[in-house]
């Protein structure tokens, strides 16, 4: 019995979980829930869809290349069961996963450094960018008293008489008998 | 601090259940990367035997879109397009394996170590027992 990888989200698949996609060429792609099957019929690239692992290794958000990786593998041989041996890898898991709790903890810590100074750089150029075109506001000019005391007389063209013959020749009146 | 949908993105595309069926689905783009690109294998595509199930008689073939074509014509317009044009951006990149999605998940694989002349004498003497 094996724990395999999800194809779409890298995500353990247990025994019992999961389903399982054989193409015709054989290649046995396993996935852990029918969203990550889904996506796969889509035909999506994981390396494009940010929920996945393949996503976050490609884009630099975990670590990559670390030691502490490098224990887990796909072994083919199996080997003899020794109590001693159990005891002391069991040991070595433990110790391994401790320190490589503490690596990723220094690498997401060093990653969020970068991320604020890049984001306040980005904040500082926006706030200049628009300090630069913003609209100046003027002092209001004051008004000259004179030429606000004499109104101006305004000429307005009278109301041409209309071009419309009234009532076509008859009288517009209304006719009482 | 998500990713801002963009516009446009609805596609009127119907039926995506029947079109997502096994029986209908396409070549993959790792197929066509690892194998029918290479020289060999894309001439042997491009001068199929005639088929009569295949559209064109399997005359008219895209390698890097695995799609078959009636005519000439359309096979050469096709090659114009912005479909095909896509297809082969996407074919510059190396394509998604179930190789990678392991890496991703931090299993790596064992190399295979030649037998050691202690092991296999080990192996020996065991059986012998």
């Amino acid at each position: 019995m094996r724990i395999e990888k999800c194809y779409f989200c890298s995500t353990s698949v247990y025994p019992g979980h999961g389903s399982a996609f054989v193409r015709n060429d054989a290649k046995v792609f396993r996935f852990c829930t029918s969203k990550c099957h889904k996506n796969f019929k889509m035909k999506r690239n994981p390396r494009k869809v940010r929920w996945t692992k393949a996503f976050r290794k490609a884009a630099g958000k975990e670590m990559t290349i670390d030691s502490t990786i490098d224990f887990e593998k796909r072994r083919n041989i199996p080997v003899r069961y020794d109590r001693e041996l159990v005891q002391t890898t069991l040991k070595a898991m433990k110790r391994v996963s401790e320190i490589k709790k503490r690596r990723e903890l220094a690498f997401w810590k060093n990653r969020m450094a970068l991320a604020r100074d890049k984001h306040r750089a980005h904040r500082k150029k926006k706030l200049e960018a628009a300090k630069s075109s913003a609209v100046k506001l003027l002092q209001p000019t004051t008004a000259t008293p004179e030429a606000s005391k004499t109104r101006e007389k305004i000429k307005v063209a009278s109301k041409s008489r209309s071009a419309l013959v009234q009532g076509e020749g008859r009288a517009m009146g209304m006719e009482i008998d | 601090m998500g990713r801002l949908r963009r516009s446009r993105v609805h596609n009127a595309r119907r039926d995506v259940h029947r079109a997502a069926r096994t029986r209908v689905r396409t070549r993959d783009l790792d197929q066509i990367q690892l194998l029918d690109l290479d020289p060999k294998r894309r001439a042997e595509l491009e001068a199929q035997p005639l088929d009569f199930e295949k559209p064109g008689l399997a005359q008219h073939y895209c390698v890097e879109c695995a799609k078959y074509y009636e005519t000439d014509a359309a096979l050469t317009s096709h090659w114009r397009s912005k479909v095909h044009k896509r297809r082969c951006k996407q074919l510059k990149e190396p394509a998604y394996t179930i190789e990678e999605s392991e890496r991703a998940a931090g299993l790596g694989r064992a190399e295979r170590k030649p037998p050691t002349v202690a092991a296999v004498m080990e192996d020996v003497v065991l059986a012998a027992t």
